[in-house]
């Protein structure tokens, strides 16, 4: 069956500017990130990773950042994402990192293990945090994370029980 | 906070890097700063229960084959540290460190033009003896001519060593010069190792120096007896020196 075949890159962005984080929006990251490419691997590797490139899903709470690009350029993007320094917006520099968490065929695998990583995340913040009612929010949210489909897509619901 | 920065990305062990200069002034040797005086208790390691290691590590910056002495003299603070690791100038000093050096880590420098080839036999000597070769990431993440000398370097050291005994490490001075285990070995990719390889560097490659750090340590003199094998089910004869510490430790 002949069909393009895609990869998605999950990142984190991490960075030491809270304010950073409010400033993460879907443009600034497509232009830090192809400007890494350019740097990297010239005119070239921007022409092959810019195919099918685009920012799929962006949380600025957390920021998480899905990134798809082709089957056949996604390493020429995955060794470039190291490179990326800061992110610019409206005339003002953010230093960050990005780190890569996980590199998926389609949207669903990247989704599965994003829940399970923010299920660490919230582990590793109960073990931190000792204020009593933060713990119980933490552990609520622990216990109700699933994975639901869209009623457009299928009718039945996948539940990933969250029980320890 | 470049310690907590690591942590909170992934990394499992870290080494904290005291560099001896040989060019200044004669410096002595300080103990290492011990961990425990960095942080009262140590987080858990992402995904496992087990607590982060924080290793010691020295290196030396040697332009002289006299500076090697150091190593050889008895005193008491180098053996306090858990990888030594050596960063020679010229041809010569290379393939002392590989062949005789009693070190774990030779240093590749990636700020500049390599003054000396690379010539197998030194190389094939070292990756016999357990050695591994360290490149570093945080310049090529800085600057753009560092970025060109360290990929160069890089790849004329792949070609002779076959991407054996490869580390990459960081050199970072600040939390935001750090990068996160996955995209180190995506860098792994663009030194020419192909993607296993690359992994390894990252992870089974590191462990094996410090391992044979451990062993550099507690191994200094070995005493084997050789059973004359009498019955089949002996096992313990005949074990070479080397295999045996590595055995205790």
């Amino acid at each position: 069956m002949v069909r393009f075949k895609n990869r998605y890159v999950l990142c984190e962005v991490v960075s030491e500017d809270p304010r950073c984080r409010q400033c993460i929006e879907d443009r600034t990251l497509g232009l830090a990130v192809r400007d890494a490419i350019a740097r990297v691997h010239g005119d070239y590797g921007l022409a092959c990773c810019s195919i099918s490139f685009t920012v799929k899903y962006l949380n600025a709470y957390t920021g998480t950042v899905l990134l798809r690009c082709r089957k056949d350029s996604y390493r020429l993007l995955c060794s470039a994402l190291p490179f990326v320094r800061y992110l610019e917006s409206r005339a003002q520099r953010y230093p960050c990192f990005l780190n890569t968490l996980h590199v998926g065929g389609t949207i669903r695998t990247c989704q599965k293990f994003l829940i399970q990583y923010n299920r660490t995340q919230l582990l590793r913040l109960l073990q931190n945090h000792t204020n009593e009612e933060e713990r119980q929010c933490i552990q609520k949210s622990l216990l109700s994370c699933s994975l639901t489909e869209e009623q457009s897509q299928s009718g039945d619901e996948e539940e990933d029980d969250g029980t320890e | 906070n470049i310690l907590t920065v690591c942590f909170s990305v992934g990394y499992s062990a870290v080494a904290l890097n005291h560099v001896i200069d040989f060019k200044e002034k004669k410096q002595e040797i300080i103990k290492p700063i011990s961990p425990s005086e960095l942080f009262p208790s140590l987080p858990i390691v992402q995904g496992t229960s087990k607590r982060i290691k924080v290793l010691t590590r020295l290196t030396l910056v040697v332009s002289d084959p006299s500076h090697c002495n150091l190593l050889r003299s008895t005193s008491a603070n180098i053996r306090l540290y858990d990888i030594i690791a050596v960063f020679p100038k010229t041809e010569k000093l290379f393939h002392i460190a590989c062949t005789t050096l009693d070190v774990d880590l030779v240093c590749i420098n990636v700020t500049e033009k390599l003054p000396f080839y690379f010539r197998r036999p030194p190389v094939n000597m070292a990756i016999d003896r357990g050695i591994y070769f360290e490149l570093l990431y945080t310049p090529a993440i800085k600057d753009s001519t560092m970025r060109r000398y360290t990929i160069s370097n890089a790849i004329s050291l792949m070609q002779i060593c076959k991407g054996k005994n490869i580390v990459i490490s960081s050199a970072a001075e600040r939390p935001l010069e750090l990068r996160g285990p996955y995209d180190v070995a995506n860098l792994g990719l663009l030194f020419g190792l192909s993607e296993g390889e690359a992994k390894a560097a990252v992870s089974t490659n590191c462990r094996a120096t410090v391992l044979h750090g451990e062993t550099r340590k507690s191994a200094c003199g070995v005493v084997y007896t050789v059973k004359k094998p009498r019955k089949v089910e002996e096992e313990e004869t005949a074990v070479p020196a080397c295999k045996k510490a590595k055995t205790q430790a």
